[in-house]
């Protein structure tokens, strides 16, 4: 309603300033003429020829050539706007008050969006923290790492926050600051080579190779680097190569380690041996969190991404994301009420509910 | 001096000044513009070791080499012909394998590209006009909703670290 | 409710601005003075809501609303608050937004302190200064509009391209703009004056303020441009003969002939037909500058993303006003009354052969530029015009300009004394050869063309302060009435000293630069020496950074002098950009009187060297004083009170406009 008022009075605003000068009588008008340039020309050589800058047979020629505009002009001085016509005024007038706000109506409606309300970053921000937990808490954290760019620990906190929120370029850079600011090891740059893996849409580049080339060499068995070094052979197109890798990965680990299925599934994928069914965990149990601290970091992702679904719900991986996790946390019922929300959130889009469907079944919530 | 005989005078010195002028531009389009050709170009047009042009086209990938003293060599490639090219300096910033590149110098007898400029981009999408026109002709170019050549990734590739657990 | 403010502001600048299109001129018909006025009020208001409009964008930079899709593609909420504000031209849509404000300010100016001129010319002026801004409002709203928004809010923006993230950005541009749009009033002026039917030497002392303020700002602007293009490109070039750069040349060039053959009208109500034409030329070649940027027919550094409608739209613009003031030129210009004569040999004949060889100048440029593309059309060859076309065009064409530079002022109006002039200048002369004498001895037969150069430098510097020397009698007179001479000369004299001197100085250094430049190119690695220009640089260690949204890669040179003195540390670097994947060269510059040292980053080596520019660039920084010295003749010449004369209450109106007392 405001906005309509501001709108208001800015088009009485303009439509006064056509009005003004109508309602006034010519007496306030000032007009310049071309008399006063000359009178002045001729006071200019008075001045040189006092100062002895031009010659005297010089300003006299001047003189006389000035003084013979000057008269031309004063006879033919434009004739003083006397006239009043009070018609056009009246239309000037219609104009102004129809006509103006008309146009501007015309263009505006189309192309602005007045039930819009502002955006701006901050108040996003503000009242929304006490929905986003996990997003505020990144935002303090980064503000903090802003002022004190030198916090390696902070950015050793940061990072994988950041790399599960799917902001691998932001986890790349703090991956990166945690290994200037506390020390190199070969997780870190494990971690850093997967998040530019992240930033590159799933693609091992040269940038993330070295980086797991750089773990592998500080610890030869780091399993992520290995992984995902035998990836980069893969993308490269030598899947026996990379099958290879894993086999070796394979042979050397003992039979509880967290990583084997992942890699067994991608050795299936390159065709090196059957493997026992795909399982879903894949990157996170490679990147060897002990329990505890997992579940905590689930939960403050399942958090953030209900939150996330309950704003903008056409994500239909993301539902899946989230019923697969409540699953994993053996939250069967937290699932179940998931699942609702993702049909009335997705409604009419049938392709939506279709993929839905599918991912409910592999998951085997109803089984 | 009447009236007449000056605006002679001064018409007859601008166009003086005209005449020199249009000698000078016609003389420096003769001697002094670069042509642009492709690598498919360069063997077409028989272009002889020598004569000075632009050569445009991709950087192909694994062909940078560096030497000795700053000096690199690269292969030019257009899709349906490539060049290789010498060069020695810095390049550019923005200068990479697989990304469009504008080098001007002459091709000397063996056939090789000696590039005395190598231009450098000022943006990572930029595309220069030339190249991209040259590999559109040739259908290399797929043009993006955004205008940046579509990097395909296969989704076999690697399912992108998710958040499961 | 700022972002949808800002474009109902918009809008209604629009609305306004068709009403000021038209009543003012319906007012002059039926000789209406309060319809006449009307044009005074709309355009006070029109500029009110401009600045409403900027405003809004700007605060919407500020606040990182990303409803508005123009900041999400140009902005990000962790910027700078410097380069979220810059971020607002730094792209096309709010360039032109720019651009509008820009040219409501001078129709705001113009009205507010116009009061000096005859109603019905300003009534006339501010009209078509009105068709302009019509235009260009349709064309923001209906091809380029800042304010759309998007229903899906993204969380971040996509950042600024980190070569723009520079304050070169933050005054660079808007300069320019002022620059190009002030002559939209030369334009209004001439066209008024057509419309009109009549023009005399009153309208060129009306006209002549307006053209300076515009030409300084170009000035200042295109030095800007060349000085941010030198230290942050990173190859230390200056000027490229880059198709945008000489768009901003080509108005700087009609610019320059127009402000001098308005002084000829001014003076002796002469050439008064050819002013007009270059007033009309002038304004269309800064819109011409406009179209080849924002079109996308030519690729350049400036060249912002483009899109065919954009092109189409601006070039229709580009065809009605340049067509349309052309053919009312050849309608009335007959019409306009002959002026004063005058004899080939005098100020007036200087003055000619200064707007001349200018403009034959500027049509080397125009060729030079637009060349390729008519061939491109034509023939479907591509080729580039580089710097050598324009060496050999365009330096051979200036070398008789500077020649006859000393002259002009020196000659008397009407009818000059060419020997009595080339006595005075014999100090000058003199100088000149000795300069020349001296640098040949001691460059012994290099480059031969540069001690000439040089020389021709000299002698321009001398004539200007040859001209002070007649116009005080210093030397001749006691010095104390020299220095009341001094005091008594009008102002514009003493801009006029500045100006010419500032071309001499400008001269040497590009001489000084091109000639004497020395380099080093090669890898280094720590502990390792270049030896660059008589001073020895060190390569004392390689260190990273982290900054904002960048990582650094920093090399730290400590500098020696000749004799082994430590003078200094510089710390070039290059920067990484994660989050668009590129990278920037920061070079460091070590300034030593008007003589500069400059390094810039390459790659690492192999072989773990770091690869190096090292420039040793003397009297580079006169290429930018002569501009400087320029502008300020400009603004020197803008203060003289013969220019606030005329108007019925001067004392108040002269303040406003003349800031620079």
């Amino acid at each position: 309603m405001t906005l309509w008022f501001v709108f208001a009075l800015m088009t009485a605003a303009a439509a006064f300033a056509v009005l003004w000068p109508l309602g006034r009588g010519s007496r306030a008008l000032i007009s310049g003429s071309e008399t006063v340039i000359y009178t002045d020309q001729l006071a200019e050589i008075e001045r040189d020829v006092s100062a002895g800058l031009i010659a005297k047979p010089d300003a006299d020629a001047a003189r006389v050539e000035i003084s013979r505009r000057l008269l031309t002009a004063a006879d033919s001085t434009r004739d003083a706007p006397s006239g009043v016509s009070l018609g056009s005024r009246r239309v000037v007038s219609v104009l102004a008050l129809v006509g103006l706000p008309a146009m501007a109506a015309a263009f505006y409606l189309p192309l602005g969006s007045p039930h819009m309300a502002d955006v701006p970053v901050a108040a996003r921000r503000g009242p929304a923290t006490v929905n986003q937990p996990m997003d505020n808490l990144v935002a303090q954290v980064e503000a903090h790492l802003e002022k004190n760019p030198t916090d390696g620990r902070g950015w050793t906190v940061l990072a994988p926050v950041l790399a599960k929120l799917d902001r691998y370029e932001d986890a790349a850079r703090a991956y990166r600051n945690a290994i200037t600011y506390a020390g190199e090891t070969s997780d870190r740059r494990a971690d850093l080579g997967e998040a530019l893996t992240g930033v590159a849409n799933g693609v091992v580049t040269s940038d993330a190779k070295t980086e797991f080339e750089r773990a592998a060499a500080l610890d030869a068995d780091n399993a992520k680097a290995r992984y995902f070094l035998g990836l980069a052979t893969e993308q490269d197109g030598r899947g026996a190569d990379a099958a290879a890798i894993w086999r070796a990965m394979l042979a050397k680990a003992g039979p509880d380690a967290q990583w084997r299925t992942v890699v067994q599934q991608a050795l299936a994928r390159v065709g090196g041996a059957a493997m026992p069914p795909p399982s879903q965990d894949a990157i996170a149990a490679a990147s060897g969190m002990n329990e505890g601290d997992r579940t905590a970091m689930i939960r403050g992702m399942v958090e953030g991404l209900a939150t996330r679904l309950k704003a903008d719900g056409s994500d239909v991986e993301g539902w899946l994301r989230l019923m697969r996790a409540y699953m994993v946390l053996g939250d069967r019922d937290q699932a179940k009420r998931a699942e609702g929300d993702a049909r009335a959130a997705l409604g009419a889009d049938a392709d939506g509910l279709k993929r839905l469907d599918d991912g409910v079944k592999s998951l085997g919530l109803n089984g | 001096m009447t009236r007449k005989q000056r605006r002679l005078t001064m018409i007859g010195g601008a166009l003086c000044v005209l005449a020199i002028a249009a000698g000078l531009v016609l003389n420096a389009l003769r001697d002094s513009i670069v042509f642009f050709s492709t690598p498919a170009m360069v063997s077409e047009k028989k272009i002889q070791p020598g004569t000075r042009f632009r050569l445009g086209g991709m950087v192909e990938q694994g062909s940078l080499k560096r030497g000795d003293n700053l000096a690199v060599s690269f292969t030019v490639s257009d899709g349906s012909a490539t060049l290789p090219v010498t060069f020695k300096g810095i390049l550019p910033d923005l200068f990479r394998e697989g990304q469009g590149v504008v080098a001007e110098g002459a091709i000397d007898p063996a056939g090789v590209f000696k590039a005395d400029t190598v231009l450098a981009k000022h943006d990572e999408n930029y595309m220069p006009k030339e190249v991209a026109d040259a590999l559109k002709k040739q259908g290399r170019w797929q043009e993006g909703a955004d205008g940046k050549p579509v990097i395909g990734v296969s989704d076999s590739a690697q399912p992108k670290p998710v958040v499961t657990q | 409710m700022i972002a949808e403010v800002g474009h109902y502001a918009l809008v209604l600048a629009l609305a306004l601005a068709l009403i000021q299109a038209t009543v003012p001129v319906v007012g002059a018909y039926v000789r209406d003075a309060a319809l006449m006025t009307v044009a005074r009020s709309a355009a006070l208001a029109q500029l009110l809501f401009v600045l409403v409009s900027f405003g809004a964008l700007t605060a919407l930079y500020v606040t990182s609303d990303f409803s508005v899709v123009n900041v999400v593609e140009n902005s990000h909420s962790l910027k700078p608050l410097l380069y979220k504000i810059t971020g607002v031209w730094g792209n096309h849509e709010g360039s032109m937004l720019l651009w509008v404000s820009i040219l409501a300010l001078f129709g705001g100016l113009v009205a507010a302190f116009g009061a000096n001129l005859p109603l019905s010319l300003r009534a006339h002026v501010l009209a078509v200064q009105a068709w302009i801004a019509t235009a260009f409002y349709l064309f923001i709203l209906i091809t380029s509009n800042p304010f759309l928004r998007t229903l899906n809010p993204p969380l971040e923006g996509r950042d600024l391209n980190p070569v723009l993230q520079d304050i070169g950005l933050a005054v660079h541009p808007p300069m320019l703009y002022l620059g190009y749009v002030g002559f939209s009033i030369s334009f209004s002026f001439a066209v008024a004056a057509l419309i009109e039917g009549r023009i005399d030497a009153a309208w060129a002392r009306w006209v002549r303020p307006w053209t300076l303020m515009a030409w300084i700002c170009l000035t200042l602007g295109i030095a800007m441009g060349s000085y941010w293009a030198y230290y942050e490109l990173g190859w230390g070039g200056w000027w490229f003969w880059d198709p945008v750069e000489n768009a901003s040349l080509m108005p700087w060039l009609s610019g320059t002939a127009l402000l001098h053959s308005a002084v000829v009208m001014e003076k002796r109500n002469a050439l008064k037909v050819w002013t007009i034409l270059l007033a009309i030329l002038t304004f269309s070649l800064s819109l011409l500058g406009t179209f080849l940027v924002r079109s996308g027919v030519l690729t350049s550094v400036h060249a912002f993303a483009t899109d065919p409608t954009r092109g189409v739209f601006i070039l229709l613009i580009l065809c009605v006003f340049i067509g349309g003031s052309l053919a009312l030129y050849a309608w009335r210009a007959s019409a306009l009354k002959q002026g004063g004569l005058f004899a080939p040999l005098s100020r007036e004949g200087a003055l000619v052969l200064n707007n001349l060889f200018l403009t034959t100048a500027c049509a080397t440029v125009f060729i030079g530029t637009l060349y390729p593309l008519a061939l491109e059309v034509v023939s479907g060859d591509k080729i580039s015009v580089g710097a050598p076309f324009f060496n050999l065009t365009f330096a051979p064409l200036f070398v008789p300009l500077m020649l006859a530079m000393p002259f002009g002022p020196l000659l008397a109006w009407k009818r000059g004394d060419i020997a009595g002039a080339s006595q005075r200048l014999m100090a000058a002369a003199i100088a000149a050869l000795i300069a020349m004498a001296v640098l040949w001895a001691w460059t012994s037969g290099g480059a031969s063309l540069a001690p000439l150069a040089i020389g021709l430098a000299v002698f321009v510097i001398g004539g200007a302060l040859s001209d002070l020397v007649e116009r005080t009698q210093l030397f001749r007179a006691p010095f104390a009435t020299a220095m009341r001479r001094a005091q008594g000369l009008p102002r514009a004299t003493w801009g006029t000293v500045f100006a010419h001197a500032g071309v001499g100085v400008a001269l040497i250094g590009i001489v000084c630069e091109t000639t004497w430049n020395t380099e080093y190119i090669g890898a280094l690695k720590p502990g390792g020496v270049a030896t660059v220009g008589g001073y020895a640089l060190r390569l004392d260690g390689l260190t990273q950074q982290q900054g904002p949204n960048f990582r650094a890669q920093i090399a730290t040179f400590s500098v020696r002098n000749g004799n082994g003195d430590e003078i200094g540390v510089m710390t070039p670097s290059k920067r990484n950009f994660t989050a668009r994947a590129s990278s920037t060269t920061e070079a460091a510059l070590l300034t030593r009187g008007f003589s500069q040292l400059y390094v810039s980053l390459g790659e690492v080596t192999a072989d773990g060297g770091q690869s190096v520019r090292i420039y040793h660039k003397p009297l580079v920084l006169l290429i930018w004083f002569g501009p400087l010295l320029m502008a300020f003749g400009g603004l020197l010449s803008l203060s003289d009170r013969r220019l606030r004369v005329g108007a019925p209450k001067p004392a108040k109106q002269a303040r406003g406009l003349q800031p620079a007392e």
